[in-house]
């Protein structure tokens, strides 16, 4: 039942991301999005894929309030209660689909390789070159930074 | 009984949805996010109900190059904000062809 509760409230906070016309209302909805989905991945037995979640919305939506303020010039309107009663029933409409219809598909393909074998076994290559990447433009952005401040001076 | 193929189906026309309808440029940030979250979400919950650790595995790489499209979006949301000081798809394709039109009268 909470997996249900779960995707009709990402649908509905989907909905409302999208509908709301102000651009600060629309992110926090996104917000709700985020936590939805990592909410639906712990509860999958997916607890890795939903910390990762977690963590990347929460700086997502950290850098999308700022630019969100300063992309909006008008002052925040009032939400009126009718439109977003019509998106909310809207989206809980649009996720009846999910929770009663099925698609089947193939069962036979388990395989037991952990999480972390997967991880150093098979994608090793790509977690180097990924902690490199990052590292790179963490420098990138230093030396930036840097130059700049003594540039200021 | 749920279907996560048909949730992240879902997901994926409210982000087309907005997609195409919205003109404002944060909104179509938000759409580009929903669209990125349908394929996560349908590849999670595919990867957790047949092979657990590969798709989990595979989903950090993608988790990796949804941040940097992500980043480098909304830069581009700031710039064109800075340049043209417009927030409205619509303005900017306007002002765009007016300089294109004053550019060929001259």
């Amino acid at each position: 039942m909470i997996l249900e509760v779960l995707s009709a409230g990402l649908v509905i906070s989907a909905c409302l991301a999208i509908f709301l016309d102000e651009a600060v209302y629309s992110v926090a909805a996104l917000s709700g999005t985020f936590i939805f989905t990592s909410l639906l991945y712990a509860l999958s037995d997916a607890l890795f894929v939903a910390v990762f979640q977690f963590a990347v919305g929460v700086g997502t939506l950290a850098v999308l309030f700022l630019s969100g303020e300063m992309l909006s010039e008008k002052p925040a309107k009032k939400i009126s209660r009718k439109i977003l009663l019509l998106v909310i029933v809207g989206g809980a409409l649009l996720s009846l689909p999910a929770i009663f219809l099925s698609v089947s598909g193939p069962n036979s393909v388990v395989s037991g390789i952990s999480f972390g074998d997967a991880l150093w076994n098979l994608r090793a290559v790509d977690v180097v070159l990924q902690g490199l990447v990052i590292m790179t433009i963490a420098l990138g952005i230093a030396i930036v930074l840097y130059e700049k401040r003594n540039g200021g001076k | 009984m749920m279907d996560y193929v048909i949730l992240s189906l879902i997901m994926l026309a409210i982000g087309i949805y907005g997609l195409l309808t919205k003109r404002h440029l944060l909104k179509v940030f938000v759409s580009v996010e929903l669209i990125a979250t349908a394929a996560t979400l349908n590849f999670v919950m595919l990867a957790s109900s047949l092979s657990k650790g590969v798709g989990e595995a595979f989903l950090i790489l993608a988790f990796s190059t949804d941040t940097a499209v992500s980043a480098v979006i909304l830069a581009l949301l700031v710039i064109v904000h800075k340049k043209y000081g417009v927030n409205d798809i619509g303005e900017l394709v306007k002002m765009e062809q007016g300089k294109e039109t004053r550019e060929v009268d001259a």
